[in-house]
């Protein structure tokens, strides 16, 4: 029975700490990783599967995880490369959220940024990727109500599952609280949390 | 308007001109969409009004001689 080989890879940023596991599995039995984040917990699983080893991870009072790879007897290990998964792993922590500040795009030229904004929208429902979530605050309200030109566009969003908040402080200031066309009243609270939590925010 | 289907677009010159067409399309009540110009047909940066084949006719009757069309194309999805 060889010796466990320790491999610390906390505090490192993806993709050290699987690059790290990686090369001490070809070269030892078995070896105890210590990570500190989901993503290289994930990644360090993954290879130690993909190269056909016992995996087993558990993890520490102290917040990092002790993933233990062995080699399983006659085992030939994969010859591929391992690719691992950084950005997809960052980009799964939080929804993917866009805030309409505004209605239109950018600033500067606001007859050039309501073709913007339509033309954003159009885009948005094309992708495959479609956000979680679209907040709507300040003049941004005015997406959401009864005569706006990308009202069909949001609907279709939220049909499709995307999530819609509009602030109702903004709504009321600009008197159009009857006519809202998508999406939910909501406030302060929903906004900032939805905001803070957000895995990626844009505002267009 | 955004079924996957066949679908046309008219490109217009300037940003301008599609502003223009857009509000005798609008005044005259004939359906279309203003939406980025397609990759396919330019890289750059641009928007065109997209239309329903049914429509064509109407809309090239009701923009001639008052915006100039550059071109109009078929999008196949």
């Amino acid at each position: 029975m060889s010796e466990i080989k320790i491999v610390d890879a906390t505090g490192l940023a993806c993709p050290q700490p699987v690059v790290l596991a990686k090369q001490a599995i070809e070269a030892c039995e078995q070896v105890r990783v210590i990570v500190d984040n989901d993503t290289a917990l994930e990644n360090v699983k993954r290879m130690g599967t993909k190269l056909g080893c016992e995996v087993k991870a558990e993890k520490k009072n102290d917040g990092t995880f002790e993933i233990d790879l062995k080699r399983k007897a006659g085992v030939i290990e994969s010859k591929e490369d391992f690719v691992p998964s950084c950005a997809a792993q960052a980009v799964s922590s939080g929804p993917f959220v866009i805030a309409f500040a505004g209605d239109k795009m950018g600033r500067g030229n606001d007859e050039l940024g309501s073709v913007l904004i339509r033309a954003f929208l159009d885009t948005v429902c094309m992708q495959k990727e479609r956000p979680d979530v679209m907040i709507f605050y300040n003049t941004g309200v005015k997406l959401t109500v009864q005569g706006s030109e990308v009202l069909d566009d949001l609907k279709g969003l939220e049909s499709l599952g995307v999530k819609m908040l509009v602030c109702g402080t903004c709504l009321n200031y600009f008197e159009v609280k009857d006519q809202l066309g998508v999406g939910v009243v909501s406030n302060m609270y929903d906004i900032l949390e939805t905001m803070s939590k957000a895995g990626r925010l844009l505002t267009p | 308007m955004n079924a996957q289907t066949p679908y046309h677009v008219i490109l217009f010159k300037s940003v301008s001109c599609v502003l223009k067409a857009e509000k005798i399309l609008k005044a005259q009540k004939l359906p279309h969409k203003l939406i980025p110009v397609p990759r396919e047909i330019s890289p750059e940066c641009g928007i065109c009004l997209r239309f329903e084949a049914a429509m064509q006719d109407q809309i090239k009757a009701a923009l001639a001689d008052k915006v100039d069309i550059e071109e109009i194309r078929m999008i196949a999805r």
